[in-house]
This record gives C-alpha cells, structure tokens and sequence, in this order.
C-alpha cells in the first residue's frame, strides 16, 4: 500500500493566497464555480491525487450536491464529503450519501467535524456545546453504520437520535466497499476517539513526526489509520521555497485586517486543534521544514511543509514512518502547487516507498482501511 | 390584479421511471438505485414534450429526490425539477442549502413539492415520531423558516416550538433569471394541508375528485390567490375503445397481488389524500366519476391512479372541465410515462390549449396574482 494524497477542492472565486478574511467575505465563495472546478478535478486526476477534499459551512455550496455534479464530469477523482451532525438526520444523511455514491460510482469519502463554531452551528438551529456535539456526533455515525451494514432495519434509541425500523432501498455503491471510508477530523481527544470507535482514520493537523508519535499511538493501535490535514510549498531549491514562503506573507494587505479576522474567526471558534495550532504558531519553525508562518493570517491547516522538492518528499516519508497513511494538502495557489506536486514530489514519494519494499520493509506494512464489515466489529 | 387567464402548466412524474409497474410493488419491493441513464432519457423527452418540470419524489425506498435532480440537471438544459421535500429529515437552513446550490448549479430549474408525510412508520425510520397534525404544525415552522432566508432580509432568527435559529446566514443564493425563491407546491388533502397551502405555497396539489366536487373544497385556496393543481394519472387513446382495452390490460397486468399490496399501505397511511382516495375507489360502486374520470387502478397502483381515461378528445374534455373549476397545473403519470407524454404531448397538449385560449368561459376564477416575494428582474 501506497501513501494516499488528497487535495482541498478549489472553490468559487478563489484567487492566488485566499485567505480566511480575502475568502469568507466574498459572495463567490458561496456560488459553484464548475469550469474552474471540472478543470481543477481533471488536474487533481493527471497529478496523482487520490480525493478532494469538498468543503463544509454556512459561506460554501452544499458539498453532497457539488460532488455529485463533479463527479459525473469526471472519471477517478474521489470526492471527500465534509460533514457535521446536527444538520440532517442520518437516515436522511446516509440517504443522499448513498444516492450520490450511486451516481458516481463510490467515489466518496467523509470528512465528519463535529463544527468549529457554536455561532454558526446555530444558523442550523443546533445549540449543542463542543462535547454534546461529540457525543451525538457519535450516535450519528453508528446510525450511519447500522445502516450501511445493510443488515435488516435500524433501531436505535440514544440521547439524540430515535430510528424505530428504519430502512433504505439505497445501498451504499462502490466496486470496492461496503461503506464510504470515515476520516474523522479533529484535534481534541473527543475527536480521536471518535475516529477510534467509529472512523477508519483520524485527520488532524499537522506537528513534528516526533510531537505526533505519542498521540496517534492509541489510533494506530486500535488498527485505525492517520491522515494529517497541511499545506505544502515545495520548489527546486530550499532558497526559492522559503522565499515563496515569506512572500506569501508580504503580499498581504498591510492594514492586515487578515490577520484581525483570522484572529476573530479563532475567538469565535471552540475547536480545540485550531486553538492548539495557534499555540504552536508561537514557535516559527517547529523543524527546518515545519513552518507555522501562516497559521495566524490563512488559518490553521497552513501549518506548511517548506522545501526543496527532495525535503518535502523526505518530510512525508518521515510522517510514513511514524504512522501516517494519508495527506489532505493544500498550497498557495492550490492548482499550481498540486501540479508542482504531482511533477516533483510525488514521483520521489513513489522511489522511495518502491525501495523500501524492495528491502522487504514496506513502510505501509498492510492494507489499513477494511472495506467492509465482514473483517471488523464496529 | 388583472383578469388575465393564468396559463395551464404541465408536469409530469418520475416516479415510476424505468420500471412500469413499480407503483404497485410494495415500497420494500422497489429499487432505490437510480438507473442515472433512464431518468435523463426520460428529462430529455420531457423537455421535447413541453412539459413544464418533472416530479422527483421521496421516500425510503426511493434515491434522495435532490442528489438526483443535482445529476439530472448538469445532463439536462431546459427541464425543471420539481423536488419533494419532507419537513422533520434536516434543518430548514440546510434545505435552504441545498436548495441554492442546486439553483446555481441549474439556473435556477428547481420548484419544491412540500409533502407532510403519508405514513407515521416511515417517518419513525428517519426519526420522526409526530402525529399527523403536529407534522403539518412543524412544516409550517419549517417553511417559515426557509422563506426568511429566501426574502433576505438579514440574518434570520427563528424561535418556535420545533426549530430555533439564531442569526442564520448562508452565502449561497437562490439563483434564477426571473425568481428570487423558488416556486412551492404543497401536497394534500386535509384541512391542514389546505391552510398551509394558503399561507406558504403558490400552489396546492390535491387528489381529483368530480370537478363540481373539487370546486367547493378548494375554493377558499383559490379565493386566497394560490393556484390548484391535480396529480393523476392518464390513458389517452385514438378511441375511447381502445383506451378502455388500454385501462382493463393495467388491472390485468398488475393483478390482485398489487391490490393486496394497496390495501396494506391505507392500513398504515395517515394521510388523508391517500386513505380518502384509496376508500372511495374501494367503496363506490361505479369505477367512473365521470364519463372520463376513472378510480379502477386505484385499488392496484395507489391513490395518484385515478386516471383521465379515453379518447383524446375525451381526456381534452377532462382537463378542460377541471380548469373551469380553477385547476390550472397538472402533475401526470402513464402506464408507461414515455409513450403517454409523447401522445399527450402530440394530442392532448394542443387541443386543450387551443380550446382554452380561445374560450374566455374557460377557469373564470383566475387571476394573475402578483406575489409579494417574487421580484421580477
């Protein structure tokens, strides 16, 4: 098994080195942008990714909807789904779910947050605190598999949700599975075991393969994988991608209202990985390829791999070693830098892994994620 | 308000699309895979046929009526969907979501059939445990709601007994050349189906029913200003001989294993369109309402069966008869739908519309209502 690399969808009039205070506060945002989008998919097929990572909230379109229309335009590219609970009713969710990997073939995965904001988990009408969104996250996702495993009708009386002999004429569909794979994103220890007891892997953001070891420990050894959510600038030298780096920063508007809304995005936000990425922040280089530069203008994904093609392929190679089995990446531009990706750094990923199987040391030892429920309990 | 006619608007149902008798299967026995290239043949004919928007319904055992019109609508350009939605399955701001999304995805080719629910067990899988009265209450709630994202006016806030939103804002707009919401439909017979109708819908679906029958129940939605539609099926024939062989072959072909079918859905339906139809077909002695209204299907293929039946002139004749009473939208469905359409399309369509247009006796209670949130652009 080969490491698998996901991407960020763009989304609608998205421009060079979006960030929170550029992006949200544009009407486009909200509006699909399908030539740009189709174009970006095809890209993503012909660089090698695998998914693409469809977002979720109250500024973007309705991702089930876009990764349908997307999906019948393309031919390999998968569609990550982020979702929350307290949205829909699973029966309802898993529903659209399985329709939409009906017509396009499985090529869906979720991306399940429990939601960052209280403020705008009530625009839904959801007046949940962080760990009651966990717990019913919870329920949520084991409706969701009861469903899935397709085994006679569902009958589940929990705090938040009531199904009495629910059913569905819509199976999940997809050559290769019996359900979609579950990343389960988040940082908080609520979010980690959730991925353990319902997800097939944990996505968190990124941190030294060192600082990570410890905390993907208990996920790995529950048979579950780990992907890390991270930006990228990889260029033919060193010098030119700590340079694309800082002028990533230096191009930003200097009244730096990015940095008061990105700042006000965070107070209003009880994530507890966002909150814990600006912590690390305080720290510029965590590694000499580690960069957290841009967390506090473009967000806490933008926790950056910052080097030289041959150092960003190393740098994934050394989160392989420590466990990780699956990227989300991102860059700035998000087109130019996958493609950039695709040419340089994924063929030197590829070398690497194909000489450690050739020295009987696989750095993925097996197939992780389990394709149906034949092979595991849930 | 002007006296102008409004004009007649056809529709037409996906419901039994690449299956013919799948409406008198049991809903556990139907398929919910969407068979992607049969739906987008059948989009494709409707749109030659002049049919105004095609109905995706809902249910367990159907695909989820959105996703699907998502993919339809990139493989299509002129058809609108006509999605059925159920208050009580997710939050009216992601309905609204959706909704949107669709609309941009689209150009705006998307009208929404609000349903309350015909069936408390089906409602219990998705985790709805209200009584048929407390589901319409909510639908009201629910549509509230929606509408205060779609005037948009501000961030919406919302208190009531089964939703509470505060300050929802979202960045996707409705979008379409000439609406700023999208056109709703509301299905239903009971008294509380009718009220909602009055206060939200621009038109109200309902069962038919002997046209001087109908005329007195929906009087007051008419009188309100919404418009009234009619769901029902229909065999349209050269002759009306061959369109009573063509109505006899469906009872033969179905058979009473679908009545039986039938007869256990009305025993745990609470919806008042389908038990009171379902009964009446049972009950009266006569299969005919009238010269060209026929309920014999009914007992076999479900309420929506009661069916316009015989020559073309004489199914022109029926939907005439119903826009004099103020019927002026028309859902249908055929046994199959593809070659139905088609001669409707080819012979009904243009009888009725030249008669219509010419006659100014013709639906002498509508209006051309100009509706408040609508903006023209």
């Amino acid at each position: 098994m080969n490491l698998k690399f996901h991407w960020r969808l763009l989304q609608g009039g998205e421009t060079i080195g979006v960030t929170r205070a550029t992006g949200a506060s544009q009407r486009a945002t909200g509006l699909p942008d399908l030539e740009r989008q189709i174009a970006f998919c095809r890209q993503a097929e012909e660089s090698g990714i695998v998914g693409l990572l469809t977002d979720i909230g109250a500024a973007k379109p309705d991702p089930i909807l876009l990764s349908a229309v997307l999906g019948l335009a393309t031919e390999r590219i998968e569609f990550i789904v982020a979702y929350r609970s307290g949205l829909t009713l699973p029966t309802t969710f898993v529903q659209q779910l399985n329709t939409l990997s009906a017509l396009v073939n499985g090529r869906i995965s979720l991306n399940i947050v429990a939601g960052h904001s209280p403020v705008e988990q009530r625009y839904y009408g959801d007046h949940l605190c962080h760990s009651e969104r966990y717990a019913r996250t919870e329920e949520f996702l084991a409706i969701c598999h009861a469903f899935w495993k397709n085994s006679g009708p569902v009958n589940i009386c929990g705090k938040y949700y009531r199904i009495e002999e629910g059913k569905l004429n819509t199976p999940f569909i997809s050559p290769r599975r019996s359900y979609p794979e579950l990343f389960i994103a988040g940082g908080s220890d609520a979010a980690r075991s959730l991925a353990i007891s319902q997800g097939t892997l944990w996505m968190r953001l990124a941190d030294s393969p060192e600082n990570l070891r410890s905390s993907i420990a208990p996920v790995l050894d529950a048979g579950k994988e780990v992907g890390l959510r991270m930006s990228i600038i990889a260029r033919p030298t060193r010098d030119e991608a700590v340079h694309a780096a800082y002028e990533l920063l230096a191009g930003l508007d200097p009244s730096m209202q990015d940095r008061e809304n990105e700042a006000h995005f965070r107070n209003k936000s009880d994530s507890v990985s966002i909150n814990a990425t600006y912590a690390l922040a305080e720290k510029e280089w965590l590694n000499p390829w580690l960069w957290t530069g841009a967390v506090r203008t473009h967000g806490a994904p933008a926790v950056a791999l910052v080097g030289s093609f041959e150092e960003v392929a190393n740098a994934l190679i050394d989160y392989a070693e420590v466990g990780v089995t699956q990227f989300i990446l991102s860059g700035w531009p998000k087109l130019d830098e996958m493609i950039l990706f695709g040419k340089e750094v994924l063929p030197r990923v590829r070398r690497i892994e194909q000489a450690s199987r050739e020295q009987g040391r696989p750095l993925i030892p097996h197939e992780h994620s389990n394709p149906s429920y034949a092979s595991r309990a849930i | 308000m002007n006296s102008e006619k409004r004009p007649l608007r056809f529709h037409w149902s996906m419901s039994s699309v690449g299956e013919k008798w799948r409406g008198a299967k049991s809903r556990a026995a139907q398929s919910g895979i969407p068979d992607l290239e049969a739906h987008v043949d059948f989009c494709r004919r409707a749109e030659a046929c002049g049919i105004d928007s095609v109905l995706t319904a809902f249910g367990y055992h159907r695909a989820d009526p959105i996703v699907l019109a998502s993919a339809l609508g990139m493989l299509t350009t002129k058809i609108k969907f006509m999605v059925a939605v159920r208050s009580g399955i997710c939050s009216p701001t992601v309905l609204v979501q959706q909704v949107n999304t669709l609309s941009a995805l689209t150009n705006g080719r998307i009208c929404l059939n609000v349903v309350g629910g015909h069936t408390p067990e089906e409602q219990r899988g998705y985790g709805d445990f209200l009584s048929h009265d407390d589901r319409y209450a909510r639908t009201d709630e629910f549509i509230t709601v929606c509408r205060a994202f779609w005037e948009g006016n501000g961030p919406v806030n919302f208190k009531g007994n089964y939703y509470h939103i505060e300050n929802g804002r979202l960045n996707t707009p409705f979008l379409a050349a000439d609406r700023s919401s999208p056109e709703i439909f509301l299905g239903g017979s009971s008294s509380q189906a009718f009220g909602l109708a009055m206060r939200h819908a621009h038109c109200l679906w309902t069962l038919p029913r002997r046209p001087e029958e109908l005329a007195t129940r929906i009087q007051a939605v008419l009188a309100s200003g919404k418009e009234v539609g009619i769901l029902v099926s229909m065999i349209a024939r050269p002759s009306r001989e061959e369109a009573l062989s063509a109505a006899q072959s469906v009872l033969a072909e179905v058979g009473d294993r679908a009545r039986r079918t039938h007869q256990d859905f009305a025993r745990v339906s609470d919806s008042v369109a389908f038990t009171s139809t379902l009964a009446l077909a049972e009950e009266t002695s006569s299969d005919w309402l009238t010269a060209w209204l026929w309920t014999g299907a009914v007992p076999y293929l479900g309420a929506p069966a009661i069916a316009l039946v015989g020559s073309y002139d004489e199914v022109t004749e029926g939907i005439l008869e119903f826009s004099k009473v103020g019927v002026t939208q028309f859902l249908f469905l055929g046994w199959p739908d593809l070659p139905e359409m088609t001669s409707f399309s080819k012979e009904v369509r243009p009888r009725v519309l030249a008669r219509y247009n010419a006659d100014s006796e013709l639906s002498p209670v509508a209006h051309i209502h100009e509706e408040a949130e609508i903006h023209h652009r």
